[in-house]
């Protein structure tokens, strides 16, 4: 699908007289997402599936069929063990990460390019008024003419361009980062709970419970919907984004996705080109 | 005269011995002078009906073999008369010295042989007064109730000729056979088949087991509950399993459970007549008892708080007696109530805290969950815990007021989420909408 390939290539063209397909072919391919950080996600994945599967029946009261689950002697203790194993997985996925994200050139430039900035959160403001069109809806009707004569913004008739990450993909590392650090931290505390009883007043320890509960499930509900819906659902992608299988993203993807980049990436080879 | 005969009177004299040594130790050393006149009495008496036996004939039972040893031997409507001489004369009476004609006594008299078919009953009652007496206030002497059972009598469980003591392991009232006499009516003939059911659940008790895997003779069988020749209905108040007595009963060999359980609450309420008050059997079982480790029992680490539940969840018995609502809803809550709910049989139960037998409440200094001994009582799975467990709180009925803060942290996040998702969802449906216009407009 070509959605908002037109309003980019006019900016590029305006700029310095030069068609950017030449320089970066709808056709070429780059790679978005190395073996590397493929592996984490997909460790990540496991570890989180397995995190919600023998987690998720202490959720709820135990009815028939999820008792069902836990059908043979210790079965019950076997899902802890599960649990905590899926759970240190996660702790040493996230150390590697860390590693990853500080000690790599690449890392570190990903880890820049994820950091939010305000940009983010008015392209998140514009996207959403640019999908449901109100404004321009009412400017059509010729209601408040005035106004939108003097500040056309608010008619909100471009998507926002993005860069290497848009602020859906920002917000979703955010949260992981910090989903990961408060489930670490809680489950640890509930893991150790002899030492959590020792060194905290008994309340500390429900808030604990409470937190690793209710963080577990903002977690997974954001990711069945969200994420979910972002690289899956999406019409755009549906009925999938390949990209974490095979971590290759086209030109023309870049281009329309992934404008600023995209646009970042020809200036850079034009200026290689004309030195 | 045989060598048997004088033993058995030398057995008499013994009894005479100690019969007059319990009278002279009864009457503080004075021998009383109805005592004194009794003695030679039981001496005469005695002496008197011994002495046919040292002048009757070698063989007093050969005459009555001659025709009754056969087995092919029938009367008119075709019922076998035939005596098993090796049985009979392996029995406990035919080995005290009793004859045939002990027991038939319209016989002791005739000479003329074959003697008439028709025989007056054997009255067991005549020797076994006590026994006889006790039957006839049992349920067994009450009207038969099916129409296929036979009457009960003395034979039922005993036997006929072939009675053996009742230590013999082949006598059918030894304890390792008991169940099976009991059975060959009540597991297969007697009320329905549901009452049979529920009395075959014995054979996979705990008591049954006692016996016929461990053969531990002096484990529970049916009339050590029920009781023997005066064995009641469970609904006669005087029947040792009526709901009154059945703390005692359990008693007569569990004494140290019956002490525990007069101390707690529950047997403090039952001896003040408190009938709705849990006796053994609730928690237990009647007939299927099994051992609290065995999966099938209602104690079994998973199976309490059920159990407990059963009346202490139930809404007339709380407001009745005035008991602490929710209480299983609130263990529920926990991560000990989930994982016992999944099975788990190492995490605490109610008896974990609670104890069992002898439950107190928690003012009584002695109870597990009274304030001071809590730090031990948690701290028997929560080893190196500290004395601040003990302030935890299980049954939380009003969690703000119990723990505000997570109070407060849980609507937080319950807020959070609404917000995140529904942001989510709202600009989804705003995506969703703009993508279609233009699959329109292309």
């Amino acid at each position: 699908m070509k959605l908002w390939a037109s309003n980019n290539e006019e900016d590029l063209c305006k700029e310095g007289n030069i068609d950017p397909r030449q320089i970066v072919s709808d056709d070429e391919v780059f790679i978005r997402m190395t073996l590397a950080e493929r592996l984490q996600h997909v460790t990540l994945i496991t570890c989180f599936l397995v995190l919600v599967l023998t987690g998720l029946p202490l959720l709820f009261d135990p009815t028939v069929w999820l008792q069902r689950m836990f059908f043979f002697e210790g079965s019950f203790n076997l899902r802890g063990i599960i649990h905590r194993t899926a759970g240190v997985g996660l702790i040493l996925l996230s150390l590697f990460h860390i590693g990853y994200m500080t000690s790599t050139r690449r890392g570190r430039a990903n880890l820049l390019a994820l950091i939010p900035k305000l940009k983010d959160i008015t392209d998140a403001f514009e996207s959403f008024n640019y999908n449901l069109g109100l404004t321009t809806w009412l400017h059509r009707k010729g209601v408040l003419r005035a106004f939108f004569q003097a500040h056309p913004y608010w008619l909100f008739q471009k998507p926002p361009k993005y860069g290497r990450y848009n602020f859906i993909e920002k917000f979703e590392y955010l949260a992981l980062l910090w989903g990961t650090l408060v489930m670490i931290v809680t489950g640890f505390f509930l893991w150790a709970n002899n030492l959590t009883f020792r060194i905290f007043p008994v309340w500390v320890f429900d808030i604990f419970r409470i937190v690793h509960s209710y963080e577990a499930i903002l977690a997974f509900l954001s990711i069945i919907i969200w994420h979910l819906y972002n690289v899956h659902l999406n019409p755009e992608v549906f009925p999938m984004s390949r990209i974490w299988i095979d971590g290759k993203i086209t030109g023309h993807e870049l281009r329309t996705l992934h404008a600023l980049e995209y646009e970042e990436l020809v200036k850079k080879r034009h200026n290689e080109s004309r030195l | 005269m045989g060598l048997d005969r004088r033993r058995d009177l030398l057995f008499l004299d013994l009894y005479l011995f100690v019969r007059i040594k319990n009278l002279h130790s009864l009457h503080n050393g004075r021998v009383h002078a109805r005592v004194r006149l009794e003695i030679p009495l039981i001496a005469l008496l005695l002496v008197g009906a011994t002495s046919p036996w040292m002048t009757a004939e070698e063989e007093p039972n050969s005459q009555c073999y001659q025709c009754h040893d056969d087995e092919t031997l029938k009367d008119e409507s075709g019922r076998s008369l035939f005596v098993n001489k090796g049985a009979f004369e392996n029995s406990i009476h035919s080995k005290s010295g009793f004859t045939c004609v002990s027991c038939h006594i319209d016989l002791e008299k005739v000479k003329d042989f074959p003697h008439a078919t028709k025989l007056k009953k054997v009255d067991c009652g005549s020797c076994h007064g006590d026994a006889q007496k006790m039957f006839k206030q049992s349920i067994h002497a009450e009207a038969k109730q099916a129409p296929q059972i036979k009457e009960v009598t003395c034979q039922s469980c005993h036997g006929k000729h072939d009675i053996l003591e009742k230590s013999d392991v082949n006598s059918k009232i030894n304890p390792l056979n008991v169940a099976q006499t009991c059975g060959n009516c009540h597991f297969t003939k007697v009320k329905g088949e549901k009452s049979q059911a529920f009395v075959k659940g014995y054979l996979e008790s705990v008591h049954a087991l006692a016996v016929t895997r461990s053969g531990l003779a002096n484990s529970a069988t049916c009339q050590n509950c029920h009781g023997s020749h005066e064995v009641r209905a469970p609904a006669d108040p005087r029947s040792p399993v009526a709901r009154r007595q059945v703390p005692y009963t359990c008693g007569s060999c569990h004494s140290g459970i019956l002490r525990d359980y007069l101390e707690g609450v529950h047997g403090r309420a039952f001896t003040q007549n408190i009938s709705d008050v849990p006796v053994c059997t609730d928690c237990h079982g009647e007939h299927e008892i099994h051992s609290p480790r065995d999966k099938r029992s209602a104690v079994y680490s998973t199976h309490v708080a059920l159990t407990c539940a059963k009346c202490h969840d139930n809404e007339q018995l709380i407001e009745k007696y005035g008991l602490p609502k929710g209480r299983l809803r609130t263990f529920r809550g926990t991560f000990h109530g989930l994982a016992s709910a999944y099975g788990e049989s190492k995490v605490a139960n109610c008896s974990s805290c609670h104890g069992f037998h002898n439950i107190r409440p928690s003012s009584d200094s002695k109870s597990p969950i009274y304030p001071a001994n809590l730090p031990q009582t948690c701290g028997r799975c929560h080893g190196g815990a500290s004395v601040k467990l003990a302030a935890v709180r299980i049954h939380v009925l009003d969690p703000k007021a119990t723990n505000y803060t997570a109070y407060v942290i849980q609507k937080f996040y319950v807020v959070l989420i609404v917000i995140i998702l529904g942001s989510f969802l709202i600009y989804i449906l705003g995506d969703l909408k703009k993508r279609m216009q233009f699959t329109r407009t292309e």
